[in-house]
């Protein structure tokens, strides 16, 4: 609950508030200490922590190929994207490169996560400004993306489908059949929900112009995504430096030049029609082929050995996702080393929230898109 | 200029500098006049003897990364805050878990871990056998103890 803990005396009749930990707005478990000036808030300092499980060194005692299902627990709405970018770190120092149809079904499936991360970020930050009925649309289009995952790896949200080499499981005609289904119904509705939103003068006025972030400020911080987008950087890991098979599909970056919140909104839909153009031509160029590398055969899989080390980014719903992988020989990682693109771009909140209404807290918090594992991993 | 003790490759085809922690800072700001405007991550590595500091590095521009490398004895290196602002949440996190001290940072303190914990997690000589439970005082801060009775 937001409750004032105690009034110290600053001198100049401000008041220390606290927010969170276990606060509806604060997606998760993010504490905010905030000293307004009346109803302007002075300074903010975030606290972070509570959802610590120290994902680094759980990573340093397992295998190569056990290590995946904790990065599912990163970012758990998008966990198709954090196993692309470990995957894409621990292939490479391991030499298993994916063949060709699991790179493609990898785009399509990370396109899918990245859409749903998308979905459950606009139902949620409308909760944050007062909107219930969007929330509902953005949900069943996700639980449609789920069901999906559901039919190729059995799980919904922690989905473990990605391996070492390869996937767990190939595509079928049934998978193909709900994709190519799924993709020809979202983009009426994502129509509908964009309106439900922008039609909306208070959604608007509560947006436009509140939570302006310069671009020199944003790469200083080390902030990426749909966030330095929406300042008006055009910078996308996956046009800069091509993973997988995207150099091989067309598509748009979006990019903004309004940088308040409002930019970070469009932005992110914009995003998601640009994944469903991506998958619309991956799903007709996927090629047929083996669905796992053989030299990475499940019995073999715990011997494998890295040495050297190496660092992997990939574009994940939050920004640049980095994976910086060391080994020294051994069945095991020597160090794991994750750049959360959450956690940077928290970091960002001590200078978007100074001197604004503490109502425009929540919405700022809201365009950020904090996924707390990730953060705190 | 800055002296470069050695220059290699990585299995990722990354540039890795290595320097002496002396001249990191001019390093740094010599590669950040030439463009690195976005410094990305910094890892902290336990060599058991020593501690190994990385730096990436990133060009918006011209789209390019570089490793910087530097190895500390005496746990200490200097903070880079005053180049790059991305430098003061991870060189924090680097502290709270590595237990590298980073000279001049402005505000050095744990980021996930209560202020009285015992140890650095990421270190290899690191207990993990022993348990410390985490309490809430009357001020609302975290502190860690040993006693079961006391945590939750």
């Amino acid at each position: 609950m937001t409750e004032i803990t105690k009034s110290k005396d600053f001198g100049n009749g401000w008041v220390e508030l606290n927010i969170g930990p276990q606060h509806p707005s604060t997606h998760g478990v993010l504490r905010l200490k905030v000293k307004l000036d009346g109803e302007i808030i002075r300074e903010v300092e975030p606290v972070i922590g509570y959802l610590h499980r120290n994902a680094e060194k759980i990573c340093e005692l397992d295998y190569y190929c056990d290590s995946l299902i904790y990065f599912d627990r990163m970012d758990y709405v998008g966990a198709m994207n954090m196993e692309v970018g470990y995957l894409e770190a621990a292939e490479k120092l391991l030499g298993i490169p994916p063949p060709e149809r699991v790179q493609w079904i990898r785009v399509i499936m990370a396109e899918l996560s990245r859409i749903a991360a998308h979905l459950v970020w606009a139902g949620a930050f409308g909760l944050d400004l007062g909107m219930l009925t969007p929330f509902f649309y953005c949900f069943i289009e996700r639980e449609k993306i789920l069901r999906i995952f559901t039919e190729t790896c059995g799980t919904r949200q922690e989905t473990n489908y990605m391996s070492i080499g390869g996937v767990y499981q190939d595509f079928n005609d049934k998978i193909v059949y709900d994709i190519e289904e799924f993709i020809e119904q979202f983009p009426k509705k994502l129509g509908v929900i964009f309106d439900a939103y922008v039609k909306n003068d208070i959604f608007i006025s509560r947006n436009k112009g509140i939570g302006i972030l310069e671009p020199e400020v944003a790469i200083d911080y080390g902030v990426t995504g749909p966030m330095l987008r929406a300042s008006g950087i055009d910078y996308d890991v996956r046009k800069a430096e091509p993973y997988l098979v995207y150099d091989k599909v067309n598509f748009d970056i979006p990019v903004s030049y309004k940088k308040d919140n409002l930019a970070r909104f469009l932005v992110r839909f914009e995003e998601m029609r640009q994944s469903i153009k991506i998958i619309q031509q991956a799903i007709k160029k996927i090629p047929d082929g083996p669905y796992f590398n053989p030299k990475a055969k499940k019995s073999l899989m715990i011997r494998l050995r890295g040495e050297g080390e190496t660092y992997a980014r990939t574009e994940s719903p939050k920004g640049e996702f980095g994976v910086y992988l060391v080994g020294d020989g051994g069945v095991k990682p020597y160090r794991v080393r994750v750049r959360s693109p959450s956690f940077k771009n928290l970091s960002i909140l001590p200078v978007l929230a100074k001197d604004v209404m503490i109502a425009d807290l929540v919405a700022i918090s809201g365009t950020i898109d904090l996924v707390f594992g990730e953060v705190d991993r | 200029m800055v002296e470069i003790l050695e220059e290699s490759k990585g299995k990722d085809g990354r540039r890795i500098l290595k320097v002496a922690k002396e001249n990191l800072i001019a390093l740094m700001a010599n590669l950040k006049d030439q463009g690195f405007d976005h410094l990305s991550l910094i890892t902290g590595v336990d060599r058991k003897d020593r501690l190994e500091v990385v730096y990436h590095v990133h060009s918006m521009k011209k789209n390019e990364y570089i490793v910087v490398k530097t190895e500390t004895l005496d746990e200490r290196v200097p903070s880079l805050t005053s180049l790059y602002s991305s430098a003061n949440w991870d060189e924090r996190e680097q502290y709270d878990l590595m237990g590298i001290i980073f000279e001049g940072h402005p505000n050095l303190k744990r980021m996930f871990l209560p202020e009285n914990w015992a140890g650095h997690p990421l270190r290899k000589n690191y207990d993990l056998q022993k348990v410390q439970y985490i309490n809430m005082d009357e001020n609302g801060e975290d502190y860690a103890t040993f006693d079961s009775g006391d945590g939750w």
